[in-house]
């Protein structure tokens, strides 16, 4: 009898399918975007017979792979190239988390502005510069080089300045992610999936160990009320009709602030957030920037303001932030698939976008910051494992058989 | 052929499963949550059955039979695995329809069930026509193209994308049939969506045959021709009932 009266009364209120999920694809769009630019860069302009290039790089310095190596020695260099990067990593967050503890904002800023600016300017010019020969664009030097600065610029003020327009910072975001997946995705084989695995296992360590770096960032940060100072995607909705849907349940003192129209106009547009970032915004303090990983956090509003929604874990209403080392190494280990063959590169995007779903259904759990590569990864290392050796023989079998192969061997 | 060419394959392939997505899916976000989650559902199911393949492939022989056994066992399973994905989907209904109770909404309309379960099945075709034809299509964006010996009427990748395309529109709208054969436990329902599947796997071994394929490929178009109808017929009574 209810039933039939509430669905009576449901053209007031919209079905749950309308809006159940809504922040997940909102982190998934921007990821799916930054794997798919990636995928595109990769097959643009790497191709297969690049092995006279040597790429020196920070992760390469201890073992230079080539292809006449023997399959331990390969193995072996690719791990201590690896063990290499991680050990640099470890010691520069700590160095990162020593620093947000002696309340060093100007250095933490300055290196932000100084790593996003480099990142754009150089690698996005390098890039640039690849993408314009390969397709033979014409375009002279200076006009090329007056956008690049431009570009480069407005990417690192949007990136933080906490007042530019949300679509620009998460834009530039996303390119920088691209910019640094790609350079990533350079390195040689072995060297790149030991790295991927054992960036998963740093990540793990470092957030989940009492001891770990980040897990220290993050206690520190909420001890303090402050935001993480990181390159962080932050999935708030772009359109105000949303917002305001999930304004009415949270009870927060939203009077605008009589100040700028901006401020108002940010504070309409922030979906429920917690007092955290709400001081961050009103103390206009800049977000500086670490090393590229950095956990992944759900900024839960109080628990008595919002329904709980254990049974799916969906439904949680706080902003999903995703470090832009995330993006960086999911679009690594897609890019190197497609090296391969695109068959690798679909089975691998499902595996990591699992992985994600994985990982934000334990975030919705445990409601606490947790590492966001080691389940992609570990997927996505599997699937591709399984993807290399066992599907793509049974399905060439199987449309070859589908469509009569020529291969057959006929006596002539 | 060209780039031109590669994205026309794999628009004929993936164009029905683009203008459903766009049309249907993208509006609500948990049915694209469902999509990705079934396409990976099927796509774990075609490894586990590769892996089981794995030490009988490659097939040296050209015997009919080998390739019988195949596509039997293939579709076999995937069957079976469907019933898995309904008791899955059973789990996520009443999920869904706790958390509708909590939260004073209304519970899942017939519309909203027949909108997962063609999202689900979008899920299995977009599988099967990313693995089977679009993975196969790149070397279709570079400048030449390719024959098959028994089947030269036309490219292999066209031929491909329009099988592809033939299963992909049979895959979606057999999971609709099928959530509402289990759901109504209709047994007409149930028996149809495997009957036309094992029908079409079958059909494709005329395209063994030399020149087999005019016959085959157009054999599996009216297949998901059938399925459609079938479809078109079954969601009109479910909606006029209610």
């Amino acid at each position: 009898m209810d039933q039939t009266l509430v669905s009576d009364a449901s053209f007031s209120s919209s079905p749950i399918l309308e809006t159940l999920g809504e922040e997940i694809l909102r982190i998934l769009y921007p990821v799916s975007f930054c794997m798919f630019l990636v995928v595109l860069l990769v097959s643009a302009l790497i191709s297969s017979d690049n092995s006279s290039m040597s790429f020196s790089s920070i992760a390469s310095i201890a073992y230079s792979e080539s292809s006449s190596d023997s399959f331990w020695s390969k193995l072996s260099g690719a791990f201590l190239n690896s063990l290499l990067f991680i050990a640099v990593i470890t010691i520069l967050t700590f160095f990162l988390v020593l620093l947000f503890y002696l309340r060093c904002t100007p250095c933490l800023k300055s290196y932000m502005a100084f790593s996003s600016f480099v990142v754009l300017s150089f690698l996005g010019g390098e890039i640039s510069l690849l993408l314009l020969s390969r397709f033979v664009v014409p375009i002279d030097a200076f006009s090329f080089l007056l956008l690049l600065f431009n570009f480069s610029v407005v990417g690192t003020l949007s990136v933080f300045l906490a007042k530019a327009p949300i679509s620009l910072t998460q834009g530039y975001l996303v390119i920088i992610g691209v910019l640094v997946a790609y350079w990533f995705t350079l390195l040689p084989e072995w060297t790149t999936w030991a790295l991927l695995i054992s960036m998963a296992l740093y990540d793990l360590a470092a957030v989940l160990l009492p001891v770990g770096p980040l897990r220290l960032l993050v206690e520190l940060a909420i001890s303090r009320d402050e935001e993480i100072p990181a390159l962080v995607y932050e999935a708030r909705p772009v359109d105000t009709q949303a917002s305001g849907r999930r304004l009415w349940r949270e009870r927060r003192n939203f009077e605008g602030n009589p100040g700028s129209v901006s401020d108002t106009l940010r504070h309409e547009n922030l979906t429920p957030q917690t007092t955290m970032t709400i001081t961050v915004e009103a103390s206009d303090e800049d977000s500086a920037s670490t090393e590229l990983v950095a956990p992944l956090v759900s900024q839960q509003p109080r628990r008595q303001e919002i329904e709980a929604v254990e049974g799916i874990g969906l439904g949680s209403s706080g902003a999903i932030k995703l470090g832009l080392g995330d993006f960086i190494f999911y679009s690594v280990l897609v890019g190197r698939a497609a090296l391969y063959d695109f068959m690798t590169v679909y089975a691998c995007y499902l595996a990591i976008v699992a992985g994600l779903g994985v990982t934000l259904l334990l975030l919705a759990f445990y409601r606490k910051a947790l590492p966001a590569l080691p389940v992609s990864i570990a997927f996505g290392v599997l699937f591709y494992v399984l993807t290399r050796e066992l599907l793509e023989v049974f399905v060439v079998q199987c449309s070859v058989n589908l469509l009569i192969s020529g291969e057959r061997k006929r006596a002539r | 052929m060209t780039v031109a060419a590669g994205l026309g394959y794999a628009l004929i392939a993936l164009g029905p499963a683009l203008s459903i997505f766009v049309s249907v899916i993208a509006k609500k976000p948990f049915l694209v949550l469902t999509l990705l989650s079934s396409t990976l559902f099927w796509l774990v199911s075609l490894i586990l059955l590769s892996g089981a393949w794995r030490a009988f492939l490659p097939i040296k022989s050209s015997a009919l039979w080998t390739y019988v056994i195949v596509i039997v066992t293939s579709v076999s399973f995937q069957e079976g695995v469907r019933l898995v994905f309904w008791k899955l989907y059973k789990k996520l209904e009443e999920m869904l329809n706790a958390f509708a109770d909590r939260t004073s909404k209304p519970r899942l309309f017939l519309t909203d069930k027949m909108q997962i379960g063609l999202a689900g099945g979008l899920g299995h075709g977009v599988a099967h026509a990313v693995f089977f034809c679009l993975s196969l299509l790149t070397p279709a964006f570079g400048g030449a193209t390719y024959y098959v010996e028994r089947c030269s009427h036309m490219p292999f990748f066209l031929i491909s994308a329009i099988i592809s395309l033939a299963f992909l529109l049979m895959h979606t709208f057999s999971m609709v049939i099928a959530f509402n054969g289990y759901a109504e436990s209709r047994k007409s329902d149930q028996l149809f969506v495997p009957i036309i599947h094992m029908v079409a796997a079958i059909m494709t071994l005329i395209n063994l045959a030399p020149g087999g394929c005019a016959i085959g490929v157009p054999l599996l178009c009216i297949s998901a021709a059938v399925t459609l109808q079938y479809c078109w017929m079954m969601v009109c009574r479910r909606l006029r009932e209610n």
